[in-house]
């Protein structure tokens, strides 16, 4: 087995987090550091939320809002308003796919999707952990809210004894094992094989910037080793089987995972979608479909039916941010170090639209004082015919925007938002650069 | 370019040449002196420091430094000076252009660079004989440079880690270690079921189906999933669809053949892969065959286009499928290719390989003989419908006249005790889910009447369409089985149940009917010889003893260890895909003939030199002499496709040709069929221009395309009936032919709503006139023409550019001929006047109409370098006025796609001396083949 020193690593010339830190890890051989990591997980709910119900009718004081009053955080959470979706032009179907890549007209038939944030995210804060990032859905569909760097999907975990068993179930080693030992085995004859060649007076530069990709390499098979021979976290399962309202249950126990995922630092990453279920779901207090009663068209039977629904999967959010809140870590909670955003891709589901998003941040990134935006700043610079100059609406959208926390559109797009929403909330983050969430390339 | 080491240092003694050149002061050497009188006599009038014409001060530039591509390619062009201005002779010009090129910093690029995703996968199909495309797997590295080969994009971590599981996963697709699955063959005449609102777009027909053609739900075409078929493992399947036309109309119905998960159609379309199109013009029964690959967990859905593209509900019209047979995983042949590829005469051990049909109707229930009993039926819903193989039908508990009482259950009886391993379930899918089975129990027994306690309970997804196996923790033989619902669902909290579909499981397990391929032999020379064989073709290179020596090594090791010949051999064949010879380019070649060899292959298949191409480098004769021929035969082989295609997406940036969907409201006929043709269009068309070797005036204007019924729908033009493309000529007064009035380039230089004059225009003064353009000053309001009700506010909102000097200086060369372009909207149709967008109320739904307003009339006029132009027309008369600049940017894209970096200043001096002067000798394979042999440098062994 090669080790490598961290210089070696640096002479290189590539900041590659995840390796360098897995090198880290092995270098510091616990005790660990004092200071709590950072974490961030992002929840999407696909339908929405009825918005009369979730924002809060004064600015300032969610105590006015009618879903989140009973929240027990309160102090450590901010409402966003008047974030938006540009490019959504049609019925927005599928915009949850967007909703942290950013990527415009989702339901064409061509629609090819981006990198989704918490992926650039994992990039930055996965090395240290056993899981770079984890991401739940509730039901099996083949998509949630992560997608990789090309663009597809990344299938979301559902199942919540499978996510217990992968989190803190020992396994068989044996297979994983033998792989790692091949390729090895074939590194060192690329070794043999570049120590030969450089002799010989081959060209240097080549050999070197191919040996800089091999060594990132070993540091990645390293971490997948070094993880190997480590235990997994024993935890006590504390997960509902309530049957008679599976709905909620399953969202529970999914927010539960979270939980011990963040507790035990086996991931610093996840996401959760809650996508609609087709059919009747039951919740204490109602029956129905969720998608049926989202499209209520007013009607107040169908809202009063909805806001039971949608109150739910908000009673485990609050129970899940008043439990991290109760964990102590170092100087706080371990809600304290953890960023949580929780939103919808619809504005207005029963309208399909894409405007006003509801949007809480709770932890680290809460505002407590509402940024403005300078005027000067003002300049559109997509070029899809949603972002055009001077119709009013965009104006009147524009001034609100700037008055709630800067502007949400006027120096980019959908996705510079939440990625202000998160350096907001990572500002403080060790070996964090914005500078490589912002300039990544999003064409 | 490949430069062996020597040339390299010769590269770095220029370099070092041009900085002392630079640094010296330019009037101090005979040459500068010179050059620079010509300059003063030709250029400065318009170009001191006072008059600086086109924001540029000739005097301060040539005396401080800088650089001097704009000044050189102005004159190499013969833009500059101006036609009305006196002009060098050649002999001055030649002069002014070699001092420009001396002075000119050279960017030095690293004389290798890391190969392609698309080399990978192409190469390494080659080499082990197979067909497999993994691309997807491998991250896109080329970020926002043109071209994938370019020499700034170094290799990295993700790329090799991607390498080293793609590889694995192809050896073993290659030569799998536990060999292949049977054939089977799978006969099917049923479709899974829909939501209501879309089964009526298909009905029984005779023996099959036919389907109505769809046009779209909101912006999707629907297709219908077939049942009975799951792929059961990943490989190439051949489908023979029986079908025919029905209708009373001359044009074709396509069927589009898609392959992806399948979904009920009242949730939201999930992602499909189009697979290939049949055209049905045909009244009478045929069979079509089409060859796709198939992975598990993937179903085979059809959807019905026709040229009457809105739906037809409950037709008559469409497309009658009898039946949809399905072959397969199919191999080339038996032993696969890649035996003999990778093992060449070892004398291989090889199983017969089994071929199995698996019938429609014959359910694993019916095989082994068993019968059904339920607790209760409703009338119309009786249990033959959970067992007839499909979900569209089902059994349901009585509910009329009165309701059954709970206890539900099925009971399977199982005469033969034939081992059973569990039951198969799917949920019929219509309907709101009441009474689809929540919970099981299963119980067992030898008479029927004694039951013991259950051996198994669990859950079912009540919103999973898809079959959901019950595997029992042993196999069985009992008699009887009871699946017992111990909970489903209702809605209105009465006891039902009700199930779409369920069969026995019996025992197939998949590796009783593998055949699995072994090579006789233990013998490590043999496995040295493997190796060496293999790497030599990857590496274009003969290899010593100690080269191969690592290689060989880790291949001994697992022998040694393991004793299975094949997977050693994998092994080695691994580490020679994972390594830096393989992987970087230029490789290690052991005399220049193999290197051109690599270069070559590389370039034109994106892959390895054949044996041909290895027989000339082993006895060094691939030289200046012999190369032209290898061109030739090299562009006339198939896998050339694969650089038409690389360099369509990269220099026409057709790439970025699904990155915007055009509007559903300003464009409701744009549908996914043509999306897929129009790229092919341009590929089909500059494929004949080259291996035609027509004059490159074609690439601008020509009497022809290559066209199908589609496209030709979608250009105007009649007559050209079903979806194989052909060459299509075009009357005098169509706009079409060449490459600025395709479909494909007018989409992708739009953003899917309106078009942008400055974009089309950027994409043409790159890619086709090839200006060189200084970039856009920093700190200026980006211009966002909107088509309004007046039209001729989008040409005074881009004006602006000509009032401010800095923006006109490059706009001037931009701008008009985006007007030209103005005549097509932004999915590349004729128009006259422009669309905008009408607001729809709640909900966007889909018609055929779409949701615009027309307003003003299209203006497409224009001037471009002093010479007006009316139209499309006018604009490509003006560009064919000078062939020379058309090749010259042609032949500089191809060098950069082919050695991935911009020529030279020297290097351009040197092709654009490769052009002819007469139009018509000027052609686009002669041209292919002269850069190219210059880019391989002197030619000599």
């Amino acid at each position: 087995m090669r080790t490598i020193s961290r210089q070696e690593f640096l002479k290189a010339g590539t900041a590659l987090p995840l390796a360098l830190q897995s090198l880290d890890l092995r270098a510091a051989t616990k005790p660990k550091s004092t200071v709590p990591p950072r974490r961030i997980i992002f929840i999407c709910s696909c339908l929405g939320f009825y918005e009369p119900y979730f924002f809060p009718k004064k600015r300032g004081d969610l105590g006015t809002s009618d879903y989140l009053k009973g929240m027990k955080t309160r102090d450590k959470m901010t409402v966003f308003q008047n974030l938006f979706h540009p490019g959504m032009d049609t019925s927005n179907h599928d915009s949850e796919k967007s909703f942290l890549t950013g990527s415009l007209s989702p339901e064409s038939p061509t629609f090819s999707n981006g990198i989704s944030l918490d992926q650039v995210l994992a990039r930055q804060m996965g090395g240290d952990t056993r899981f770079p990032f984890l991401n739940f859905s509730i039901y099996d569909r083949g998509w949630g809210i992560s997608w990789n760097d090309r663009g597809s999907p990344i299938p979301p975990m559902h199942d919540e004894e499978k996510i217990f068993g992968k989190l803190f179930k020992e396994e068989d080693l044996q297979a994983k094992k033998q792989q790692l030992r091949n390729d090895q085995n074939i590194l060192d004859c690329l070794h043999r094989d570049m120590a030969q060649l450089r002799k010989r007076g081959s060209q240097p530069g080549k050999l070197d910037s191919y040996k800089a990709a091999i060594r990132e390499l070993e540091a990645q098979l390293d971490h997948e080793k070094f993880w190997l021979n480590a235990q997994k976290p024993k935890v006590e399962k504390s997960l509902s089987e309530d049957r008679e309202f599976a709905f909620s249950t399953k969202i529970s126990n999914l927010f539960e995972l979270a939980k011990l995922a963040f507790r035990t630092d086996s991931t610093r990453v996840i996401t959760l979608s809650m996508d609609w279920i087709d059919g009747a779901i039951k919740v204490p207090g109602a029956t129905g479909g969720w998608h049926t009663l989202s499209h209520h068209g007013g009607k107040p039977n169908m809202i009063g039916q909805l806001s039971k629904i949608e109150i739910d999967p908000l009673k485990h959010f609050n129970r899940f941010l008043y439990e991290m809140d109760q964990i102590k870590e170092g100087e706080g909670t371990l809600l304290d170090h953890t960023t949580v955003v929780m939103g919808s891709n619809f504005g207005d589901s029963s309208n399909h639209t894409c405007n006003n998003l509801p949007m809480i941040v709770a932890g680290v990134g809460i505002v407590t004082k509402p940024k403005r935006c300078s005027k000067s700043r003002l300049r559109c610079a997509t070029s899809t015919s949603n972002c055009s100059t001077s119709t009013t609406s965009t104006q009147a959208r524009l001034e609100v925007a700037r008055r709630i926390w800067g502007c949400s559109r006027c120096d980019g797009n959908y996705l510079s938002n939440l990625q202000k929403i998160t350096l907001l909330a990572l500002g403080s983050l060790n070996k964090f650069d914005p500078s490589r969430v912002l300039t990544y390339d999003y064409a | 370019m490949h430069f062996p080491a020597n040339r390299g240092i010769l590269l770095l003694a220029l370099a070092l040449q041009v900085t002392l050149l630079s640094e010296a002061n330019p009037l101090e050497t005979p040459l500068g002196k010179q050059a620079f009188q010509r300059f003063e006599k030709y250029c400065f009038d318009c170009h001191d420091e006072e008059s600086k014409k086109g924001d540029l001060d000739l005097v301060a530039l040539l005396e401080k430094g800088g650089d001097h591509t704009l000044a050189f390619e102005n004159l190499v062009t013969a833009k500059m000076p101006p036609k009305n201005k006196k002009q060098p002779s050649a002999q001055e010009k030649r002069l002014m252009l070699d001092w420009l090129a001396r002075r000119q910093a050279e960017n030095n690029p690293d004389p290798y660079r890391r190969i392609s995703r698309h080399e990978f996968i192409h190469s390494a199909n080659d080499l082990l004989g197979v067909e497999l495309d993994l691309t997807g797997e491998i991250p896109e590295d080329r970020g926002t440079n043109d071209f994938d080969s370019d020499r700034r994009i170094k290799l990295t971590r993700e790329m090799l880690a991607s390498y080293f599981s793609v590889a694995d996963e192809m050896l073993e697709f290659a030569l799998p270690a536990e060999g292949f699955p049977a054939e089977r063959t799978w006969l099917t005449n049923k479709i899974k079921d829909s939501h209501k609102t879309y089964n009526l777009y298909t009905r029984k027909y005779k023996e099959g189906i036919l389907f109505s053609w769809t046009r779209a739900n909101n912006g999707n075409s629907y297709s219908f999933f077939y049942d009975n078929f799951d792929p059961p493992v990943k490989g190439w399947y051949e489908l023979t669809f029986d079908a025919m036309k029905l209708g009373d109309f001359p044009e074709d119905v396509s069927l589009e053949v898609f392959a992806g998960k399948y979904y009920y159609a009242d949730d939201r379309p999930q992602p499909q892969r189009l697979l290939d199109v049949i055209s049905l013009g045909n009244r009478e029964l045929k069979s079509h065959k089409v060859k796709v690959f198939l992975r598990p967990g993937e179903n085979v859905s059809v959807h019905c286009y026709s040229k009457h593209n809105f739906r037809q509900r409950n037709g008559n019209q469409g497309a009658y499928v009898k039946q949809l047979k399905v072959r397969g995983p199919i191999l080339d042949q038996w032993p696969p290719t890649s035996y003999k590829q990778i093992f060449g005469d070892l004398p291989l051990k090889t199983p017969v390989r089994e071929a199995k049909e698996v019938s429609m109707t014959q359910t694993n229930l019916k095989a082994i003989g068993g019968n059904v009993t339920v607790s209760s039926f409703q009338k119309g819903m009786e249990m033959e419908r959970m067992l007839d193989g499909s979900n569209r039908t089902f059994w349901h508990t009585r509910f009329k006249p009165t309701l059954a009482k709970p206890p539900h259950h099925v009971t399977i009886e199982n005469p033969d005790s034939k081992e059973i391993e569990g039951l198969n379930y799917a949920t019929w899918t219509g309907g709101n889910g009441n009474g689809q089975v929540k919970a099981y129990a299963i119980h067992l027994s030898e008479d029927g009447k004694n039951w013991g306690p259950p051996i198994l309970k669990g859950d079912l997804e009540i919103r999973l369409a898809n079959e959901q196996p019950i595997l029992f923790p042993e196999k069985t033989t009992k008699r009887f089985i009871k699946f017992l619902v111990a909970d489903a669902h209702s809605i209105d909290g009465r006891s039902i149940a009700s199930i779409g579909k369920l069969d026995v499981m019996t025992s197939f397990s998949p590796n009783d009917s593998t055949a699995k391929i072994t090579v006789s032999s233990s013998s490590p020379d043999e496995l040295k010889n493997v190796i060496k064989r293999f790497a030599e073709k990857a590496f274009s290179s003969s290899l010593s003893e100690e080269e191969l020596a690592p290689y060989y090594g880790v291949s001994l090791n697992s022998l040694k260890e393991q004793g299975d010949f094949v997977q050693a051999a994998k092994h080695g064949l691994k580490a020679v895909l994972c390594s830096h010879r393989f992987l970087m380019a230029p490789g290690e070649h052991a005399n220049q003939s193999y290197s051109r060899a690599a270069h070559l292959a590389r370039i034109l298949w994106l892959s390895v030199p054949d044996e041909k191409l290895l027989g000339l480098s082993k006895t060094k004769t691939l030289s200046a002499q012999t190369i032209p021929a290898q061109i030739d035969r090299m562009l006339k082989d198939e896998k050339s496709r694969r650089m038409i295609h690389s360099f369509c997406d990269q220099w026409l940036n057709l790439r970025s040709f699904d990155k915007v969907t055009p509007s559903l409201k300003l464009y409701p006929k744009y549908d996914d069929l043509l999306n897929h043709y129009l790229p092919i269009e341009t590929e089909a068309y500059l494929e004949h221009l080259i291996r035609e070797n027509l004059p490159v005036g074609y690439l601008i204007d020509s009497d022809f395309s290559i066209l199908n019924q589609c496209l030709a729908q979608h250009y105007g033009i009649e007559g050209v009936i079903s979806q194989e493309m052909r060459k299509v000529s075009f009357k005098p007064s169509v706009p079409r032919g060449g490459l600025l009035t395709m479909g494909s380039v007018l989409k992708v230089t739009a953003d899917g709503f309106d078009t942008s004059p400055i974009l089309r225009g950027a994409w043409i003064s790159k890619n086709i006139a090839g200006n060189t353009l200084s970039p856009p000053p920093e700190d200026i309001e980006v211009i966002e023409p909107e088509h309004g009700k007046d039209a001729a506010t989008l040409r005074e909102q881009i004006e602006v550019h000509k009032n401010n000097q800095a923006c006109f200086a490059c706009h001037k060369s931009i701008d008009p001929y985006g007007f030209a372009l103005e005549s097509f909207d932004a999915t590349g149709q004729w128009r006259v006047r422009y669309r905008v967008k009408k607001p729809h109320g709640g909900t966007f739904q889909y018609r055929p109409k779409g949701y615009y307003d027309l307003t003003g009339v299209v203006d497409p006029s224009g001037e471009i370098e002093k010479e007006k132009f009316k139209d499309i027309f006018g604009l490509k008369k003006i560009l064919l006025s000078d062939h020379k600049r058309i090749a010259y940017n042609f032949i500089k894209k191809l060098f950069e796609y082919a050695n991935g970096y911009k020529p030279s200043l020297n290097q351009r001096l040197d092709l654009f001396a490769l052009i002819p002067d007469e139009p018509n000798e000027c052609r686009m394979k002669d041209l292919i083949t002269k850069t190219l042999v210059y880019s391989l440098g002197d030619a000599q062994e």
